[in-house]
C-alpha cells in the first residue's frame, strides 16, 4: 500500500521555545487506522495539526497525500484539506443547521448543488441526525454534535480523517457511536488516524498504536492497546 | 465548477444577509450617516461649482471687424470660429444690430440715433470652459479684418479681471471638493473598515473553520465583500432618501426667496445619487476586504 502520511524526522518548536514535537518520523499507508495516544500536551494535537497544514513544522518534512506541505501556497492548502477530513474535539461547527453545515463543507470542496442535495441526507442518515436537519449545533447534544461533524466529513468522502480527541467531550454511549462511524469510514476506504488518551477506546480496538511522550514518539505498536507504561491524564 | 462557486457566493451572501441583522444594521447606519456628511459636502460643491459654472457660462469674447471690412467675409469667420473646440457658440452680430443693442445699453441711446453708425460687424463667443477665454481670445485677435477683440487676452486672463476670478474660484472649488472628498472618503473606510471588523469579529471562528474544512480564500472572502457592497449602497441609499429630497426642498425655497442661487436640477440629483450609492458600495468593499484580509490571515484568539 502506498503512504498516504508521511513525518521525517519532524520537529515544531514554538516561538516561545517550547519544543512541541521532535524529529517525529511516522508513515501510514493507505487505509490504515492508527491511534495517536500519550497525554495531553505530549504531541498528539501537533501532529494533527502538520497534516491538515495548521502548523509547520520547523525542522523535517511533512507529505500528505504525496504533497510537501512546507511549499504549498495557501490555494493549494486549501485543495489539500479538501482531501483530509478533522473531527475536533471541541466539534467546531458553524453557527447554522445541521443541513448547512454538512452543505458548506461539500459546496466548499466544489460539489453542485444536486450533489449536495443527495449527499447531505445520505451523511446525516449515516449519522443518526437526518430527523434533526434543520436544528443549529446549539440544540444539539454533545454526542450530536460530534455526529454532526463526522457527517460534514463523511459527505466529502476523504482519503484521510484526523480525529483530534473526537471523543474527549462525550459520554461512552456516543464515544462508542463516534468510534464506530470511524472504524466505519475506514472499512469504506479511508485512512483514519485517531488522537486520544482514552486507554478504553484504544483496548477495544485491536490497531496500530503510535505512542507519544514529551514530544517523541517513544512506541510504534502495529497491534497494540494502550501501551501500560503510559501515564494518562 | 465557477457557476457551481457563482451560485454558492450568491445564496452565502443571501444567508449571512437574512442571519447577521446586527451586523447589517451598524454598517448600513454607519454608512448612511458617513454619506449624509459626504453626501451634504458633495451636494454643497455642486451647488456652488454649478453657479460658478453658470456664471462661467455668461462670459463672452467679442471680436469687432474693421467698418469696411466685407461682411460675407466676418460671416465665414464667424462659421469657422463656431467649429473650434473650444467654442459652444459664435454668433455673427451684424453692425446695425449692434449699434441698435448699444444704443439701448445706454441710457441715452435715444440720443445717439442721428449719429452715424461707428461699429463694425462683430462676431459674440462663448466658450465651453472660462479657462479658455484667454486662448480664444488670442486666437481672435489674430483673425484677418478684426480691429479690436474684447476682453483682449491681455485683460482675459488678467489678475483682478472677472473671468480670472471665476476660473480662479471654480479652481478652488473643484480642488477643495476633491481634497474634502478624498478625505472623507479615506476617513469612511477607516471607520467602515473598523465597523466592519468589529461585526466580523464575531465571525472570526467561523472565517477559520470554513478554511479548515478546505474552503478556499476567495469562496470564503466573496460573501463578505458582497454583503459589504450590499451593506454600503444601502447604506448610501439611505442617506441619499434624506439628501435629495432636503436639496429638492431647498431648491423650491430658493427659486421663491433667492433666485439667483440656481441650485442643481433633477438631472444633477441623479448623477449625484449614483454616485453616492456608488461610493457607499465602494466603502462596504473596501471595508470588508480589509477586515476580511485580516481574519484570513489569522488564528482566532481560542485556536491552541
Amino acid at each position: 500500500m502506498p503512504a498516504i502520511v508521511e513525518l521525517r524526522n519532524a520537529s515544531v518548536t514554538y516561538p516561545n521555545g517550547v519544543l512541541a514535537l521532535s524529529d517525529a518520523t511516522l508513515t501510514l499507508e493507505q487505509g490504515e487506522f492508527a491511534f495517536l495516544v500519550g497525554p495531553t500536551g505530549h504531541g498528539k494535537s501537533t501532529i494533527l495539526k502538520l497534516l491538515y497544514c495548521d502548523e509547520h513544522a520547523t525542522r523535517g518534512q511533512v507529505v500528505v497525500s504525496g504533497w510537501d506541505v512546507a511549499r504549498l501556497s495557501p490555494g493549494r492548502v486549501a485543495r489539500l484539506r479538501r482531501r483530509v477530513g478533522v473531527v475536533f474535539q471541541d466539534f467546531r461547527l458553524l453557527p447554522r443547521t445541521a443541513w448547512e453545515n454538512v452543505a458548506f463543507a461539500l459546496h466548499a470542496t466544489g460539489h453542485g448543488y444536486r450533489d449536495v442535495l443527495r449527499r447531505v441526507p445520505e451523511a446525516l442518515a449515516e449519522v443518526g441526525l437526518l430527523d434533526k436537519a434543520d436544528d443549529f449545533p446549539s440544540q444539539l447534544s454533545a454526542g450530536e454534535q460530534q455526529s454532526l461533524a463526522m457527517a460534514r466529513v463523511l459527505a466529502i468522502r476523504p482519503a484521510l480523517i484526523l480525529a483530534d480527541e473526537p471523543t474527549g467531550n462525550l459520554d461512552p454511549d456516543s464515544s462508542s457511536h463516534i468510534m464506530g462511524l470511524l472504524t466505519k469510514a475506514n472499512k469504506a476506504g479511508a485512512t483514519v488516524l485517531a488522537a486520544t488518551h482514552d486507554p478504553a477506546i484504544v483496548d477495544a480496538k485491536r490497531t496500530r498504536v503510535i505512542a507519544l511522550r514529551q514530544g517523541k514518539i517513544f512506541r510504534d505498536l502495529p497491534e497494540g492497546g494502550y501501551p501500560d507504561d503510559l501515564e494518562h491524564d | 465548477m465557477i457557476w457551481n462557486t457563482i451560485d454558492f457566493v450568491c445564496r452565502e451572501t443571501a444567508l449571512h444577509l437574512r442571519r447577521e441583522r446586527l451586523i447589517a444594521i451598524t454598517t448600513i447606519s454607519t454608512v448612511a450617516v458617513l454619506m449624509l456628511v459626504l453626501g451634504s459636502m458633495l451636494l454643497f460643491l455642486v451647488d456652488v461649482r454649478g453657479w460658478a459654472d453658470r456664471m462661467g457660462d455668461a462670459l463672452e469674447v467679442r471680436a469687432h471687424f474693421y467698418r469696411d471690412h466685407s461682411r460675407e467675409e466676418a460671416e465665414a469667420r464667424a462659421a469657422e470660429v463656431g467649429e473650434w473646440p473650444q467654442v459652444r457658440e459664435a454668433r455673427f452680430i451684424p453692425k446695425e444690430e449692434g449699434w441698435q443693442e448699444l444704443r439701448s445699453w445706454l441710457v441715452s441711446g435715444d440720443k445717439l440715433e442721428d449719429l452715424d453708425n461707428p461699429l463694425g460687424d462683430c462676431i459674440q463667443v462663448y466658450v465651453t470652459d472660462p479657462e479658455f477665454l484667454r486662448e480664444i481670445a488670442r486666437k481672435l485677435e489674430s483673425l484677418e479684418g478684426v480691429k479690436a477683440v474684447v476682453p483682449s487676452s491681455g485683460d482675459a486672463g488678467k489678475k483682478g479681471s472677472f473671468a480670472h476670478k471665476v476660473v480662479q474660484f471654480r479652481r478652488i472649488i473643484t480642488g477643495s471638493g476633491i481634497v474634502i472628498g478624498v478625505l472623507v472618503v479615506l476617513a469612511g473606510v477607516f471607520i467602515v473598515h473598523n465597523t466592519i471588523r468589529l461585526a466580523l469579529h464575531s465571525r472570526w471562528r467561523e472565517i477559520y473553520i470554513m478554511q479548515l474544512i478546505g474552503a478556499g480564500r476567495g469562496v470564503i472572502a466573496a460573501p463578505f465583500l458582497l454583503e459589504g457592497v450590499v451593506h454600503g449602497g444601502l447604506g448610501a441609499l439611505l442617506a441619499c432618501c434624506v439628501l435629495i429630497p432636503a436639496h429638492m426642498y431647498l431648491r423650491t425655497l430658493s427659486e421663491r426667496s433667492a433666485p439667483f442661487l440656481l441650485l442643481a436640477p433633477d438631472s444633477a440629483l441623479l448623477t449625484f445619487g449614483s454616485a453616492v450609492v456608488l461610493a457607499g458600495a465602494f466603502l462596504g468593499l473596501t471595508g470588508s476586504a480589509l477586515s476580511v484580509r485580516r481574519y484570513l490571515r489569522r488564528k482566532p484568539e481560542w485556536h491552541s
